[in-house]
């Protein structure tokens, strides 16, 4: 419990709650001390992904469209059900299921890859003398190609299997997550993941490795300013040392002027950016003479 | 040809699905594939799907090789497959599933046994048979 109450408690988010930490009570299991450790580390150097502010950005990206949070996953069928209610019960009723579809978009954590496991696990000496010969045991695993997963755009269900297969700092499941990001990231896919868990660590993912663009052009098309400017934010924070960073901070930016100087001197699909920026500045104009 | 399948397929009434150890080789040579089968089938018959496979007799170092599918096999005991009991020992040394009761008991009577036998040799000479067991 030591090691979880520090992950825990270092970070210390609001949205992880209790739910959070009996889901995540690997850690409380495993009691490993090292992993205090690791944690501490990242903090000091620069943000990670625990932080309070990463979260919340991270959450305001995730987006909550509740009709895709809540979307029936695949049961017996059974006829919907009707209910009639006054306007204060509808109120309440969706009150809670916003409340509900919170915990549900709470994001699994991103962990280093573990190193792998080469100290003995168990030393039994009352079996010393039964066995005259070793034992050599062989994992024989081999995995399913991914093509047909990502073909049918099933990249969700991979993730939530993934999740409940593997632990979080395991070599497959990291591996696993960032393939899946990455073909995401190739066919401009974001929007798979959008109001689920995985967007965060997504996102995550693609900003430590500044491959953003597609990311803030899907968002423009979208029409979603603001989670344009989080990104950009996030970006700041996680690569101080960038030309666009210092020249925010000089300026106090906001809004699309902010994304204006991210795109001249970080982005490498700087044309297109400009293009949908263009368009979206059009609508908008249009939009409000109209 | 459609058919005739269905007059070859063997239909069963009850029984569960094992995993088991298949026995293979030739005289004097035994081999065991790790298998998942239903309990009804012959020990060599028809399976499910092989999982692994043991060579109990030591190699040129000195070892036994097993060789086990985790994913698959996992993915049975999920679908809520029984193990064997030699098939449980197995495991239980590997480290997949925590060590069978019996493994520990025969270390310990293998243990009692060789102290009873070099207490009674040496004996012959010094006192008599020692203590009892």
């Amino acid at each position: 419990m030591a090691a979880l109450g520090a992950w825990g408690s270092a970070a210390a988010p609001a949205r992880l709650s209790r739910v959070a930490r009996a889901l995540w009570g690997w850690r409380a299991r495993r009691g490993l001390g090292q992993d205090a450790g690791a944690a501490d580390e990242g903090k000091a150097a620069k943000p990670s992904f625990e932080d309070e502010t990463v979260q919340n950005l991270l959450y305001k990206m995730t987006g909550l469209n509740l009709q895709k949070v809540f979307r029936p996953v695949k049961k017996e069928l059974k006829p919907p059900k009707y209910k009639l209610m006054t306007e204060a019960q509808l109120e309440e009723a969706t009150r809670k299921a916003i409340e509900e579809a919170k915990e549900k978009l709470i994001m699994p954590p991103v962990l280093k890859e573990r190193e792998p496991i080469d100290d003995v696990l168990a030393e039994d000496k009352f079996l010393e003398g039964t066995e005259t010969t070793k034992y050599v045991f062989t994992d024989l695993t081999y995995s399913v190609p991914h093509r047909t997963v990502f073909q049918q755009d099933r990249h969700e269900d991979i993730l939530n299997m993934c999740i409940a297969q593997f632990e979080p700092d395991s070599p497959d499941y990291i591996r696993v997550h960032h393939r899946t990001y990455d073909d995401i990231e190739k066919h401009a896919k974001y929007d798979l993941l959008r109001s689920t868990r995985h967007f965060g660590g997504m996102v995550w993912y693609l900003v430590n490795r500044k491959k953003t663009d597609g990311l803030l052009i899907d968002m423009i098309q979208r029409d979603l300013l603001d989670d344009a400017t989080s990104l950009i934010t996030l970006y700041h924070m996680l690569h101080p040392e960038c030309q666009s960073a210092k020249a925010a901070n000089e300026g106090k930016l906001q809004g699309v002027d902010l994304i204006k100087v991210f795109v001249k001197t970080e982005s490498q699909k700087e044309g297109y950016i400009q293009l949908a920026l263009q368009a979206y500045e059009e609508a908008m104009a249009t939009s409000t003479a109209s | 040809m459609v058919q005739l399948g269905s007059h070859l397929l063997k239909g069963y009434r009850g029984g569960h699905v094992v995993i088991r150890f298949a026995l293979g080789g030739c005289t004097n040579r035994p081999f065991f594939r790790i298998v998942a089968a239903h309990s009804r089938r012959a020990r060599d018959g028809k399976y499910l799907e092989q999982l692994g496979c043991l060579d109990p007799l030591p190699n040129a170092h000195g070892e036994r090789v097993a060789g086990l599918n985790l994913e698959r096999l996992r993915h049975w005991l999920g679908c809520g497959a029984q193990l064997s009991r030699p098939a449980e020992k197995l495991l239980g040394l590997a480290g997949f599933l925590p060590l069978h009761p019996m493994t520990v008991t025969g270390a310990e009577r293998l243990r009692r046994r060789r102290a009873q036998e070099a207490a009674l040799a040496p004996a012959d000479g010094s006192s008599g048979p020692g203590d009892a067991p």
